[in-house]
Parts: C-alpha cells; structure tokens; sequence
C-alpha cells in the first residue's frame, strides 16, 4: 500500500503554511490514504498535547505521526511530553521510508 | 559536460542554512540514506552555497568554551562524506547564487552547475525532496 509522508520542518503552531500543511495530511488520512506525518526541527513542537489541535484530528483520521528523536532531544523534550499516540523515531526510520518505491514524499 | 548520475534521492538544500537547523538535518539525512547504501545528490541554492565554500577552510574558529575540540566546517563535513561515499554522493552548487554571493570559489570535492541544468538532476532522481523552504 502507498504511503504518504509528509514532512514537517517548520513549527507549524507558528507558521501558517506549517498548519495548512497539517491539514493536508489530516484530509489525505480522512479520506483513507496511509499518510504519516514526520516531525523535525521546530516542528516536534506540534506533538506536545494541546499544542495543534489538527495533529489530534490528524490522529484520529487513521494517521501516524512521527517525531525526530534527535530534534526532540535538542529541545529537551522526552517521549513522555509528546502525544501518547506519537512514536519517535531515528533519522534512519525517515531513509527508510525515502527509499521505499511505495512511499510518496513531500517535504515542508 | 558530464551527464547527471542516476540517483536515488536529490536533496536540493533551498533555504538559508542557520536560519533553522536545516544544516544539521540536510547532513543527518545525507548520512542515514547513504548508511542504508543509497546513492544521493545534494544540490544547494541561495546562501546553502556557502556550505562548500573553499574559505571556510576545515575547522569552525575555536569555542571559548570548549577550547580544545576541534568542530569541522560544513565544507569538511561535506567533504568527508563525499570521500567517503565514492561514487555514491554528488554534491551540486548553483553556480549563479554562489556567484552572486562571491562564494565562487568552491570546495574541489563539488560541482558547479547552472541553474538552468536543475531539471536535469530532478529528473535524474528517484525522488526529489526541497529541504528549507516553507
């Protein structure tokens, strides 16, 4: 089955392009595509509860989120302070999935 | 001019590189791809062309707080990975934005190409990511 990934740089709390690309992938999983969203840099912000309610709706629609171990730990954040339902995950998990000729990437 | 090596991924490096921590993720992806034995291109645009620049020579200016350590520039860090990836990673630098910025004078390791030769690399790549512009 294709993937979807797509990758968020930029925290998406605070810029507006940041949180219509959530929303991207929050309709693309409503509408039944396997589509991850893959947190770095700023953007592991968006995986603390109650920050973007769109990574919530994202969530419930069937989709994965997944937060850069090494961003998170930059930030002094654990896996405890993120979303229960967020999984962290290596750079590797991310080459993974790049290399994978069923996944379709957009970075952002 | 030599033809665009067929590729696995492109990583075209767009944005201003320590704006964000778009440095450090373009060089961890680098690595994780190439551990998992892919080939690669990087092409930078924009200031991102300063990352090779000759000038930056192999080492950052020593940290007053960490004397002793040796932190290599991003033009070595380049350059280590390209050596160490014979044949597998391609590093590009636009040659109109280096130029315009007086950053010519690149690293021996990469290639100058104009910017009008960016499709060509597209389309050489299995998949093509734009790293730093949101």
């Amino acid at each position: 089955m294709t993937e979807l990934l797509l990758v968020q740089s930029d925290d998406p709390a605070h810029s507006p392009g940041g949180e219509r690309f959530v929303e991207d992938a929050l309709h693309l999983a409503a509408a039944g595509h396997h589509t991850s969203l893959f947190l770095v840099d700023n953007a592991v912000f968006a995986a603390l509860p109650g920050a973007l309610p769109r990574v919530d709706e994202f969530l419930g629609a069937g989709g994965h989120v997944l937060v850069d171990a090494f961003s998170a730990q930059q930030r002094s954040l654990t896996p405890d302070d993120l979303l229960a339902r967020a999984r962290t995950v290596e750079m590797d998990d991310l080459a993974a999935r790049l290399l994978d000729p069923q996944t379709k990437v957009v970075w952002h | 001019m030599a033809p665009v090596p067929r590729t696995d991924v492109l990583l075209a490096v767009f944005g201003g590189p320590h704006r964000t921590d778009l440095v450090s993720t373009t060089f961890r992806l680098a690595h994780a791809l190439l551990d998992r034995g892919a080939t690669l291109q990087v092409w930078t645009c924009g200031d991102a062309t300063g990352l090779t620049r000759r000038s930056l020579g192999d080492s950052k200016p020593r940290n007053v707080v960490d004397w002793t350590r040796d932190h290599p520039s991003t033009a070595a860090v380049a350059r280590g990975l390209i050596a160490d990836h014979p044949g597998r990673l391609h590093w590009y630098v636009c040659r109109f934005c280096s130029d315009e910025r007086g950053m010519g004078d690149q690293i021996p390791e990469v290639r100058r190409r104009p910017p009008f030769t960016f499709h060509e690399h597209t389309q050489a790549a299995g998949k093509a990511l734009t790293l730093g512009v949101c």
